[in-house]
């Protein structure tokens, strides 16, 4: 398989823009979140532009809104073509969700009926946006927190199969599946067995919180220890993918978080083959 | 399509707190029925769009404290759903809503703050542009002088106040406790500079001169605004030293020529 593998990465944050400026920490890669570049001036770009010339960037959004039945928003592409055009990441990303309906935007990631019609619907959306941009896109799995009666068939199925209709790639949340998993009595590994290999390209990794019976995907925890061990078999079972700690509140010191990068650098040094490895850690291996 | 449409405009209409049948479409489990699922998508709605208006107005919400200012927060998120795809923006609609308001605290200063935070906001990520090289001022011949224009920064906001809003603002942002509200009509200034949003008291011959180039005035504009504060002989002179500080701070864009 001749899938790119960019490493262990993490995602950027401004909280440590100078630190990584001032000490160029080694790790692999950065996913900056696309909406906070899309700006016309000032310290976002400025800090972009000089990251960028030291570390790979993958673009990462949540306006795309894909599962919404309001057209695409022509705008939102135009300024997210101009931001790749000057970001030049390896890949983009933005969630298999809907975030708007009759232009009002919830702001957050809402999931969809599991069905034939909204396969159908997202598949080509997808295409549209994909022929826009002239590149296949990432969708990402959701943390979710309800099931609609509408859905007639598994989470993993309905990914898999807009995946390949619009043939696109997959950004899969270790943790969002672990919370998805929880709030909706399956299997992870059902969910992780159910993907095609040959289209996953990435990897996040983030903590969550408890909400009564529920998990919360809150990203201001540390990764937890059965999402650790969620992590090891999907390395296991996809072999290579690059991958990244995703953390919005609570943001530690950049240092622990690296050092929490340095638990998925452990396990892959343990799960995958040393010439798989980024050089840096093979070498550290041999 | 129609069936998924339906359901969307019921889910945004169960956040938009109005009501809505989207409970039926979602099933229950023993441990969490349909309504406390959908509480969590509800719940964390209005939490963003706070966290938006506590992000875009740091000294305002100090000065009204956590109750009004929350208070503040609900009435724009019941009057303004989001239309836009960045939370960056969806506060804009503020200076409306302090407008069509008559009976909250402090209105006239709270109205000044928020002018004064939204001019940081924009400064902040206003389009970039590299300052003119003071040296084509020395370059250029005594006959393209008075035509020149001068664009303004992006960044640049000059603030007409009729309180005390600057201080105020200023001790809220340094953790103090605020001066009392006095009629105070001092012009301020807000730009970046190499990339950190910067403010100053102006004075008014150099409030008269921003003026007249925020309006699209040439230089000889400029110089005649000067002349109700400078005597005729010292109006040249003075205008070219505002030029050079302005060069200086970074609060040109260009300088405009025929030649
Ligand atoms: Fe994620």
């Amino acid at each position: 398989m001749t899938r790119p593998f960019l490493g262990f990465g993490l995602g950027l944050r401004t909280d440590h823009y100078q630190y990584i400026e001032d000490h160029r920490p080694d790790i692999d890669w950065f996913e900056i979140l696309s909406e906070n570049y899309m700006v016309p001036g000032g310290k976002p770009l400025a800090h972009l532009e000089r990251i960028r010339a030291d570390y790979p960037v993958v673009m990462h959004g949540v306006s795309l809104s894909i599962g919404s039945t309001d057209p695409l928003d022509e705008d939102y592409l135009a300024s997210l073509k101009t931001l790749a055009e000057r970001a030049q990441p390896e890949w983009l990303s933005d969630h298999l969700c809907w975030t708007q309906v009759d232009h009002t935007n919830s702001h957050d990631l809402l999931p969809l009926p599991y069905n034939e019609p909204t396969i159908e619907h997202i598949a080509g959306r997808i295409r549209q946006v994909q022929d826009y941009l002239g590149r296949q896109i990432l969708i990402e799995n959701l943390s979710s927190y309800v099931t609609y009666r509408a859905s007639e068939m598994s989470e993993w199925e309905f990914l898999d199969e807009i995946a390949r209709r619009a043939d696109c790639l997959i950004l899969l949340d270790i943790n969002n599946i672990f919370v998805s998993a929880h709030n909706h009595h399956f299997d992870p590994m059902d969910y992780l067995l159910g993907v095609s290999p040959e289209r996953v390209m990435q990897f996040h990794l983030a903590g969550h919180s408890h909400s009564g019976p529920m998990l919360i995907d809150t990203h201001d925890h540390p990764v937890c220890d059965p999402v650790w061990t969620l992590y090891e078999a999907a390395l296991k079972h996809f072999g290579p993918v690059s991958t990244m700690i995703e953390r919005d509140d609570d943001i530690p010191e950049f240092p622990a978080l690296r050092a929490e990068l340095a638990i998925a650098e452990d396990i892959a040094g343990r799960t995958l083959a040393a010439e798989c490895l980024p050089p840096r850690l093979a070498q550290g291996a041999a | 399509m129609e069936q998924l449409r339906a359901m969307q405009q019921a889910f945004m209409g169960h956040l938009l707190g109005r009501p809505s049948d989207i409970a039926a479409a979602i099933q229950s489990t023993p441990e969490a029925d349909a309504p406390t699922r959908l509480g969590i998508y509800a719940s964390g709605y209005r939490l963003r769009l706070k966290e938006a208006l506590e992000t875009d107005y740091p000294q305002l919400h100090a000065y009204l404290g956590d109750m009004l200012f929350d208070q503040l927060m609900d009435a724009y998120i019941d009057r303004y759903p989001s239309h836009v795809f960045s939370l960056r923006d969806y506060g804009r609609h503020m200076p409306e809503l302090l407008d069509g308001l008559d009976d909250f605290p402090a209105l006239p200063m709270v109205r000044e703050l928020e002018r004064i935070e939204r001019a940081f906001n924009h400064s902040f990520d206003a389009a970039d542009s590299a300052p003119p090289d003071p040296a084509m001022l020395s370059q250029l011949p005594p006959e393209a002088w008075p035509g020149m224009q001068l664009r303004l920064h992006a960044s640049v906001v000059v603030l007409h106040n009729r309180w005390n809003s600057f201080p105020v603002w200023r001790a809220l942002s340094r953790g103090e406790t605020p001066p009392e509200p006095v009629e105070d009509t001092a012009p301020w200034l807000i730009w970046r500079k190499a990339l950190v949003s910067r403010y100053r008291a102006l004075e008014a011959p150099e409030a008269a001169a921003l003026h007249t180039a925020l309006n699209g005035g040439d230089f000889s504009a400029l110089c005649e605004a000067l002349l109700a504060f400078h005597p005729a002989d010292e109006v040249p002179r003075e205008a070219v030293s505002l030029l050079q500080t302005w060069i200086t701070e970074e609060m040109l864009a260009d300088i405009v020529t025929d030649r």
